[in-house]
């Protein structure tokens, strides 16, 4: 297999975190306000302890949309192919959740529209007790620029 | 004995189908869908290490496995891989050379189909057009179950220029489309390097059973 990947990235990077952030202590107001929004009825998201909906998780979407190895031009010539999602423990009030964000993998294929690359970032969410509380694996479509 | 030649679970990127996944929807349509089995032909990649024994005996359904790698003439399926092909390819590069896939495949004891020839930009049609044909293919996916409407008929009018053998497979990615179209066997097919033989022999057809999905 080849060291470098497609758009000329190193395989050493893939691993490596290109952002972190740490939230402000999550609220029982923000947890309600989400969970209102959503027209969940679910009486656990309210009251004074509650817990938050699953996909709560995704307000913490740290300050980098990508490894800064990867050409910010390409993104003009893809779109967001999907996340999936590995939920853990619920966030409840007074949790800080960390987001770190990694270049997981990068991968060249091709389909009836030509070569299309997926860049793959992993955002891992840890809450003030080191507990994931949710993995995603944010998908980007990009466009080698001899097809675009 | 009827296969899907062509097959993906969650091991390829873009699939979300568990393999129980299919076999419960195969059982649950046995009376539409009369598939003895399925060859698990994940995208640019060979699955060595999953054992799926102790399904096929808990639903009577065989589970092979394959490869469907990328090639300079579109996607080709891959079966009766082995650690010499594994050794002599690298499966996850996109630009494998299809003849020599094809010649090498063959002498490592396996075979190489193209699949869905009749799709743009990864079938074998749109480079015949523009290239030589290649050398020792013995069949192509006549019926794949991905395929849009004309990309299948394409393919009639290159097996009967060539005389390739015919294969189906449903190219199926989510759980319900498993089995839509598949190849019958004139025998019974033992494991993955029988598949090899009885490809090679010769025999077979493509089926197609999506009429049979629609309903009344």
């Amino acid at each position: 297999m080849s060291d470098t990947l497609p758009f000329g990235i190193d395989q050493s990077l893939i691993g490596s975190e290109f952002d972190s952030s740490t939230s402000e202590p999550v609220t029982a107001e923000d947890i309600h306000e989400y969970a209102a929004s959503l027209g969940e009825t679910y009486a656990g998201y309210f009251g004074a302890n509650p817990i938050a909906p699953p996909t709560f998780c995704m307000k913490f979407r740290g300050n980098r949309f990508s490894h800064p190895s990867i050409p910010a031009d390409a993104f003009r010539r893809g779109f967001d192919a999907g996340k999936d999602i590995h939920f853990g423990v619920p966030i409840r009030p007074g949790d800080v959740v960390h987001t770190s964000n990694t270049l997981h993998e990068v991968y060249e294929k091709t389909g009836r529209s030509g070569s299309m690359v997926f860049v793959v970032s992993r955002q891992r969410m840890t809450n003030q007790r080191g507990e994931t509380v949710a993995t995603i694996d944010n998908r980007f479509m990009l466009r080698p620029k001899a097809d675009a | 004995m009827i296969l899907d030649l062509h097959t993906h679970s969650k091991k390829s990127e873009d699939s979300r189908a568990t393999v129980v996944g299919y076999l419960q929807w195969l059982l649950k349509k046995k009376d539409l869908l009369p598939i003895d089995g399925l060859v698990l032909t994940e995208h640019r990649q060979f699955d060595a290490d999953s054992d799926y024994r102790h399904l096929e005996d808990e639903y009577g359904i065989r589970i092979f496995k394959g490869s469907e790698v990328e090639t300079d003439y579109g996607h080709v399926l891959v079966y009766g891989v082995n650690d010499a092909m594994l050794a002599r390819f690298d499966f996850s590069n996109v630009r494998l050379n299809a003849q020599e896939l094809i010649t090498d495949v063959e002498e490592l004891g396996g075979i190489a189909v193209p699949c869905h020839p009749g799709r743009p930009t990864v079938g074998l049609c749109e480079h015949y057009e523009n290239k030589a044909p290649l050398e020792g293919v013995r069949a192509v996916e006549l019926l794949n179950g991905g395929s849009r409407k004309g990309e299948n008929e394409r393919v009639e009018a290159l097996v009967k220029k060539y005389g390739y053998g015919a294969v189906g497979g449903s190219d199926s990615h989510l759980v319900s489309f498993i089995g839509i179209c598949a190849t019958e066997f004139p025998r019974e097919v033992s494991d993955e390097e029988d598949l090899v033989r009885a490809l090679r022999e010769g025999g077979y057809r493509a089926v197609d059973f999506r009429d049979r999905l629609k309903g009344p």
